[in-house]
């Protein structure tokens, strides 16, 4: 590959671990093809990368450390980055913050002005908000990465807050055309949105042999326990199953702070020995449960693009999925697997009973479609390659 | 009667009992807080006016104002106030009761929480050693089953969500409830559907008595018209907690929507919540639907009365006491079929009542109330005021406690 010389300030909330398998790969891959990478996180745990890793900030709540702290990043403003110190202070005050509140984000921020990069990329849009001045004053590019929550629940949740980023001159990462749509209509330009999907590791999940069906159908959804999941619409669908008498299992993999809710729903719409909550699994063992899945489900309320739905179509399960903004880009209705409007579970009991009744011969051949499409167009590789493009051309 | 007619006729009647040798109770109302909820203040209110004596323990957390009969145990939640508190009933047990204390101690120690805490907890109930010691919250049972050794009666109380569910999806508890229950001396259930429910973890039927919570009707007087709306205005009052079902009422309302019904909905207590905020900008019901913080209830009152209907989604409750509030109010209430609801409500004849989980029936339900005429409205809330009236009294309520003390007592 060709060098490129080029760094990249990539800003996480904490190193990524098992679930946000997307970034790790990416970094590899970038690595691999030339550029420096350089990580902030604000939390430091353990860590698998090679490449440089810095910490934001080192506040961590206790008053005599956050003193010390404060004084201490004040004396580099003024002494160490001076000039940097004051380009941060004119362009927050121009920004329209008051004196106290621009020196506040210059403590806050002073760690990154000691690096000079090409890019400074937020790996999701809330860890940009606070920091939309950041890159002028190191003179940088800077990219955002949208992911989905970021996206559509935080300015439900914090209106306005990314008023002041998209004023700046900036390159924006979707995951999904309905986000880069999404964007052009809070009047983003399209040329600075480029939408790269996220990949799956291809070789993991590839399918060596499906266990035969068995007479009781097994369903399956990967997800945390949050609302967002729309487990709830999910089991009141499973229940309309159920007073069909459809003999079925359904197993949820993850965890999360719903699961009272969910138990309890199981409980009361009577499908309580149906359903199992495994927990968060290894991906050794999320691999074996797709495997001996008949359908997977992901009734999602919002969802950015889903791995999950690609690992499970990598496996050979049949996806079922609702219309949440990227899931009807993640599978082809009809093609790769089926997309049910969200929120009505009369819809996906209809639809899930319809898949369990198609011909062995109509499975299989959706099955393949899907699998190939995944290979083709899911790869790390074939992401990396898109980044690289993503840097380059500005 | 009014209720301070009947208190004062039961204090004669407390009297006449000391003239006969039935002493009044000593009873310890435990929540592990004091001052505790609404409803558990209005009970100690009421059972202290009828004459009896109550022990109140645990952690301080904020303003007290008691009536005589009333005796304040708790302790404050500073760790100096603890120390010469522990020292303070120490002393006093090591030198009039060091049997009992020994007794005690032996058994805290077989529990593997910290000891100190423990016996801050547990050394004032066996120095004041009240009659019945009747807990509130029913998942604290285990911490509380050793009284018994001393002579001090259980009475255990089912109030929601400790009985409706935690024993459903926390195992443990379920197990707990099955090993204490049958030991236990009494229970006070707040609906017949919740005291069904404790027969499960094999509490005894003769040993429950179903008492409704008891309101301050007084208060709930408001005799207004009732309201004409041209937009349909709904409202439910409570936290946001999955419980309260409000994602349903939601999507109820998309499907009032589409048939381009015309109406308002406002959750109060439902502001902040990421999950309701977003199923409103999802359907796209930004100015039908509205979301309120907490209000005081002389507030909410105005807003339920103003309302054409209250309406409670609930997936589970006891008793939801913002239905008898709207009951007593003359609004009508529209309710999930869920826990008590259905011994309040009468469908179609002082309220109506709908399956859990069902925004279908939900938005079916309120097309129909739109049609209801003023004169059968009328008639409906008038019964609905009627049946909290006699069934939600804080007379019946005292009065029903106290008899279940008294037949715990005997046995």
């Amino acid at each position: 590959m060709a060098h490129t010389n080029q760094s990249i300030a990539l800003v996480l909330s904490q190193a990524p671990g098992y679930s946000e398998t997307f970034f790790k790969n990416k970094i590899y891959g970038l690595e691999s093809n030339g550029f420096e990478v350089i990580l902030f996180l604000d939390y430091i745990g353990p860590t698998e990368f090679s490449c440089k890793i810095v910490q934001t900030t080192s506040f961590n709540g206790n008053l005599f450390n956050d003193t010390i702290y404060s004084v201490k990043s004040l004396f580099n403003c003024l002494f160490v980055y001076p000039k940097q110190s004051l380009k941060h202070y004119r362009l927050d005050r121009k920004s329209g913050f008051s004196f106290f509140a621009s020196l506040r984000r210059l403590v806050l921020n002073q760690r990154f002005f000691a690096y000079r990069v090409d890019w400074l990329h937020f790996g999701f849009g809330m860890l940009a908000v606070g920091r939309e001045n950041i890159a002028e004053t190191i003179g940088a590019k800077m990219a955002v990465s949208f992911r989905g929550f970021d996206h559509y629940l935080s300015p439900i949740k914090h209106p306005g807050c990314y008023d002041l980023l998209f004023k700046k001159h900036l390159k924006y990462h979707v995951l999904s055309n309905s986000m880069k749509q999404d964007l052009e209509d809070r009047g983003i330009m399209p040329n600075s949105i480029m939408v790269i999907t996220p990949a799956i590791d291809t070789d993991f999940f590839s399918l060596h042999v499906r266990d035969k069906p068995t007479s009781v159908l097994q369903l399956v959804t990967l997800a945390r326990l949050h609302w967002i999941k729309g487990l709830d619409y999910t089991l009141r669908a499973l229940a309309i199953l159920n007073s069909l008498n459809v003999p079925f299992h359904y197993t949820i993999i993850g965890d999360g702070d719903q699961k009272e809710r969910l138990l309890f729903t199981a409980h009361q719409l009577g499908i309580f020995d149906r359903v199992s909550f495994v927990g968060k699994l290894p991906q050794e063992e999320v691999k074996s449960y797709l495997e001996q899945s008949d359908i997977y489900i992901q009734y999602s309320i919002q969802e950015g693009f889903c791995n999950a739905v690609l690992e499970a179509q990598a496996m050979g399960c049949l996806c079922v999925v609702s219309d949440a903004e990227g899931l009807s880009e993640n599978v082809l209705d009809g093609v790769t697997g089926w997309v049910v409007p969200k929120r009505e579970p009369k819809a996906l009991a209809k639809k899930i009973l319809e898949v369990s009744q198609l011909s062995d011969s109509k499975k299989q051949q959706i099955r393949e479609v899907a699998i190939d499409r995944i290979k083709r167009e899911f790869s790390v590789e074939q992401q990396i390659g898109h980044f690289i493009d993503f840097y380059k051309n500005f | 009667m009014g209720f301070k007619k009947y208190l004062k006729a039961n204090l004669k009647h407390q009297k006449q009992c000391a003239m006969t040798k039935q002493k009044p109770l000593k009873i310890a109302v435990y929540s592990g807080e004091v001052p505790s909820t609404t409803f558990i203040e209005r009970l100690i209110d009421g059972l202290a006016e009828a004459g009896h004596t109550i022990y109140l323990f645990g952690a301080r957390t904020g303003r007290l104002g008691y009536r005589n009969g009333v005796k304040n145990f708790s302790y404050k939640q500073n760790r100096l106030y603890k120390l010469l508190y522990l020292a303070h009933y120490t002393i006093l047990l090591w030198m009039f009761r060091p049997k009992d204390k020994l007794q005690l101690d032996a058994l805290l120690k077989t529990r593997s929480k910290t000891l100190l805490y423990e016996k801050v907890k547990c050394y004032p109930v066996l120095w004041h050693r009240p009659d019945i010691f009747h807990i509130q919250w029913a998942k604290g049972l285990s911490d509380w089953m050793w009284v018994r050794d001393f002579g001090i009666k259980i009475v255990v109380s089912f109030l929601g969500t400790h009985i409706n569910y935690s024993p459903i999806t926390i195992p443990e508890i379920g197990l707990m409830y099955k090993k204490h229950f049958p030991n236990v001396d009494g229970f006070h259930a707040v609906s017949k559907a919740i005291a069904l429910k404790g027969t499960l973890y094999g509490a005894d039927r003769n040993k429950i008595k179903v008492v409704y919570s008891g309101m301050d009707l007084d208060t709930l007087d408001l005799h207004q018209e009732t309201p004409k709306n041209e937009i349909f205005k709904m409202i439910s009052v409570g936290r946001a907690h999955w419980v309260k079902g409000y994602t349903y009422a939601i999507d109820a309302c998309k499907i009032l929507k589409n048939s381009n019904f015309l109406f308002e909905y406002t959750i109060v207590g439902g502001l902040g919540d990421l999950e309701l905020e977003h199923q409103i900008h999802d359907l796209g019901l930004a100015n039908e639907v509205k979301l309120m913080g907490r209000l005081p209830f002389e507030n909410i009152k105005h807003y339920i009365n103003r309302a054409d209907v209250l309406l409670l989604p609930s997936v589970e409750e006891g008793i939801a006491n913002v239905v008898l509030e709207a009951m007593a109010l003359k609004t009508i209430v529209l309710s999930t079929d869920c826990g008590g609801m259905n011994e309040v409500i009468e469908n179609g004849k002082n309220g109506f009542l709908i399956p859990v989980r069902d925004p279908e029936a939900m938005a079916e339900a309120i097309f129909h109330l739109k049609t209801i005429p003023t004169e059968v409205k009328q008639d409906i809330v008038n019964r609905a005021k009627k049946t909290v009236d006699r069934q939600h009294s804080e007379r019946q309520m005292a009065e029903g406690i106290i008899e279940l003390y008294e037949r715990t007592m005997q046995t």
